[in-house]
């Protein structure tokens, strides 16, 4: 029993090497060839085929064991050391996947063996865990490349355009653009260098800021951008725009939207401050008050006036009937210091004495049949301002007395009353007479002349300023049509050819009613020369001026004559023809004494 | 029949195992598993009338989780080093893989090749590196194991060089 139980189990050894799933080979030194130990695992056969004898034929054997067992003998022969393993391998398997096996050389005494085992689970468990690791790095490899190639391309983009915002920039400052943007909320995030030097600040003072607070613009202007920038359109333009910065300037603003970024704006400001004094310069002097006109002889007159205006004196203005006396007075009252206080005009002509005494100086209750109350006169009217006083020449000589004695003294005394009253009124009178003729004459006293005619303005006859005609023509044309509602835009060059050589003998006023009779004869929205007066429409030649004037003496006898068998005897007609008023003709033919003959 | 011992040598998923694969049975596969271990194939090839049988030796891709066993390399005639053309430091690794090859066999032959040569746009190894390899004496190849290019050429020209063990044939370079 003892000695049973001492014996090798043969059996046994081979039922633990089945179980550990091992091949153990040992090298037989005689034979020179390995044998196998035991009943190998069923996959042994893959790797050898069949082993006949339990001896194994290396050429039977797959390329890694051939290559293993036929170099085993070095390992062996070597120095003792940690016993080297072969290593993982791989090999099909029967079912035409593949087994990875390991093997290692044992020395037992003097017995060399090699053992070989399938690895398993352990191993499969290894091998995924390098698998899904290998896996990440190469994902992990693909996305840092797409993150560098972003990177990359992204800089790239930048650096192109910075190059781009730097070009725009240059080529911006450059041209000398004033321009800011605008956010969402109208806050300033950009302005060119020019902007700067027109707002005379820097950069970092702007940015951010709302741009109503930085562009300092009149109310109505601000309101108006404020309604322009709220608007949808792309482009908006307006002005010119007051703007007042380091120094005031006019400007014409461009609203343009962002295409980019809705929202944003880009203001950009033309300087039009030299153009706009050029225009208010020209506009200035084509126009003065209401005259019109930008001849050299209106320009004069201009600046006459102007001069007059500064001082208190009395003035005389000189001109032909019909051009515009009354107008120079009431610029004169207008540009001078009286120019608050009021401004009456009187016609002097055709008026009795005691009328025009009573009108100019006021009267008591009861001073003469039909004064039923105190009435105070033009020259209490006109306190502190100015009177104008049309047709001088024409006034009685009492009168002109009294007139004398007011500018003297300046006191009136009302009629029917003896107590002067204190006035302090400026005079500006106006004749189309030569009053120092009628001196001469004795019609007129000279004292009185020398005291009306400390300054004197003398208006040009429209025939000296033909330049002029357009200009009035075509601001008369609007006037009409204002008035009479009708929509005739301009005048037929042929039709401005005429007006420009009529003679004018009625000058502006003469004009004028050319202009009126044409807009109501005219179909289109053009004058055209049928449109006009017949005696202007008619004409082909210009007269000579001389024939004209001066409206005085045998002459304008003659004139009117000529005018009224012309008109055949119709006194309205032969004024008209004349260019004169209704009025005035029938006082010229009275001073000729001719109101009864015809 | 001569038989030659060749070693695939590279960093992990460089195409080794694709290489071999597209070598002898012609076949591709977009799948990647990674290689434990070794897996040995061999192929005939005739060099100057000659059959050699190629015994090649796949191994496991180098990196921190497996290092090159040296006992593998024993033995070896010859060895191709295995680069990714779409990641640099592959390049990196067929270097230290080259010198552990000379410090445990010595000098022996071998090619190199920049695989995946058909993600040409993607590719990181550029021309100054190829030639400064080329420069050190790599016979440097490019192909793909997809599309099949550059793979017969790498182990013919090996094979020539196993059995003229002179230098490269020209045809190589
Ligand atoms: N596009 C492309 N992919 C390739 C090419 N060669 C190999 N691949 C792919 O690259 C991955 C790795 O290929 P393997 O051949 O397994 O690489 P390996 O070098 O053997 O990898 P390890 O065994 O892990 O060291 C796989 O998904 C292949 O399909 C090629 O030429 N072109
Ligand atoms: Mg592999």
């Amino acid at each position: 029993m003892t000695d049973q139980s001492h014996r090798p189990d043969t059996s046994l050894s081979d039922c633990v090497l089945a179980a550990l799933d091992i091949v153990v080979l040992e090298w037989e030194e005689g034979l020179r060839e390995f044998r196998l130990q035991g009943v190998p695992p069923e996959w042994w056969s893959q790797c050898v085929g069949s082993t006949i004898r339990n001896s194994l034929d290396l050429s039977q054997c797959s390329p890694f064991l051939q290559d293993y067992l036929g170099g085993i003998h070095s390992v062996w022969q070597g120095s003792p050391g940690p016993i080297e393993k072969s290593g993982a391998w791989t090999e099909p398997d029967r079912q035409g996947g593949t087994m990875t096996l390991e093997a290692r050389p044992l020395f037992l005494g003097p017995r060399k063996l090699v053992l070989i085992e399938r690895l398993g689970s352990d191993f499969e468990h290894m091998r995924s865990i390098v698998q899904r690791a290998r896996e990440r790095m190469l994902a992990e490899d693909i996305t840092a490349k797409s993150h560098r190639n972003t990177e990359t391309r992204l800089i790239g983009q930048l650096e192109a355009s910075e190059r781009t915002k730097d070009d725009a920039l240059a080529l911006l400052q450059q041209l000398g653009l004033a321009a800011i943007v605008l956010d969402e909320r109208g806050q300033i995030t950009f302005a060119t260098d020019r902007t700067l030097e027109m707002l005379g600040c820097a950069m970092q003072e702007i940015l951010g800021r709302p741009w109503d607070q930085v562009l300092s613009f009149r109310k109505e202007d601000r309101l108006l951008i404020q309604h322009l920038l709220e608007g949808s359109s792309k482009i908006h333009s307006s002005g010119p725009l007051c703007f007042e910065g380091a120094s005031s300037k006019w400007i014409e603003l461009g609203i343009h939207r962002d295409l980019a970024h809705t929202g944003r704006r880009i203001l950009i400001f033309n300087d039009r401050t030299e153009v706009h004094a050029l225009r208010q310069a020209l506009n200035e002097q084509a126009s003065f008050h209401d005259l019109i006109g930008k001849s050299p002889a209106m320009l004069r007159v201009y600046q006459l006036v102007r001069d007059v205006a500064q001082v208190d004196t009395t003035v005389l203005i000189e001109g032909e009937t019909g051009t515009g006396k009354e107008l120079i007075a009431r610029a004169i009252h207008s540009s001078s210091a009286r120019k608050h206080k009021p401004f009456i005009a009187a016609n002097c002509a055709g008026l009795t004495d005691s009328i025009l005494t009573s009108q100019l100086f006021g009267h008591k209750r009861g001073a003469f049949t039909g004064a039923i109350q105190d009435q105070q006169g033009l020259f209490e009217a006109a306190e502190g301002g100015t009177l104008f006083l049309d047709e001088i020449g024409d006034i009685p000589p009492q009168v002109q007395t009294a007139l004398l004695r007011v500018l003297q003294e300046k006191e009136i005394t009302r009629l029917g009353e003896a107590k002067p009253r204190t006035v302090n009124v400026r005079v500006v009178a106006a004749t189309h007479h030569n009053l120092s003729e009628d001196v001469l004459r004795g019609s007129f006293r000279a004292d009185l002349l020398y005291r009306i005619r400390i300054a004197r303005v003398q208006l040009p006859p429209l025939r000296d300023r033909r330049e002029d005609i357009p200009l009035l023509a075509q601001s008369m044309l609007g006037q009409v049509c204002a008035a009479t509602g009708k929509t005739v835009e301009r005048l037929h060059p042929d039709t401005l050819r005429l007006l420009m050589s009529h003679s004018w003998p009625g000058n502006v006023r003469e004009l004028k009613s050319a202009v009126e009779f044409a807009v109501i004869s005219c179909k289109g929205n053009e004058i055209c020369p049928m449109d006009l007066p017949p005696e202007i429409a008619g004409a082909t030649v210009v007269p000579s001026p001389s024939v004209f004037i001066p409206l005085s003496g045998q002459d304008e006898k003659t004139r009117l004559l000529a005018a009224l068998s012309e008109a055949k005897g119709n006194r309205t007609e032969a004024a008209k023809r004349l260019g004169i008023s209704r009025a005035t003709f029938y006082r010229r033919l009275g001073e000729f004494d001719l109101a009864s003959d015809q | 029949m001569i038989q030659k011992k060749i070693c695939m040598l590279g960093g992990f998923a460089v195409g080794k195992t694709s290489l071999v694969r597209r070598f002898v049975t012609n076949v591709f596969s977009e799948h990647y598993q990674t290689t434990i271990g070794v897996t040995v194939e061999k192929k005939t090839v005739m060099v100057d009338q000659q059959d050699v049988m190629l015994m090649l030796w796949d191994l496991y891709g180098e990196d921190e989780f497996q290092h090159i066993r040296e006992s593998y390399l024993r033995g070896s005639s010859g060895y191709i080093l295995v680069m990714d053309g779409t990641r640099k430091a592959t390049l990196d690794t067929a270097r230290l893989l080259q010198q552990t090859v000379v410090r445990t066999v010595g000098p022996i032959p071998f090619v190199s090749i920049i695989n995946k040569s058909d993600l040409q746009s993607e590719w990181e190894i550029d021309q100054p590196a190829i030639e400064q390899l080329r420069e050190q004496g790599w016979p440097v190849f490019f192909g793909s194991a997809k599309l099949g290019q550059g793979v017969e050429e790498l182990f013919g020209c090996l094979a020539t060089m196993l059995l003229s063990p002179a230098s490269p044939p020209r045809t190589c370079l």
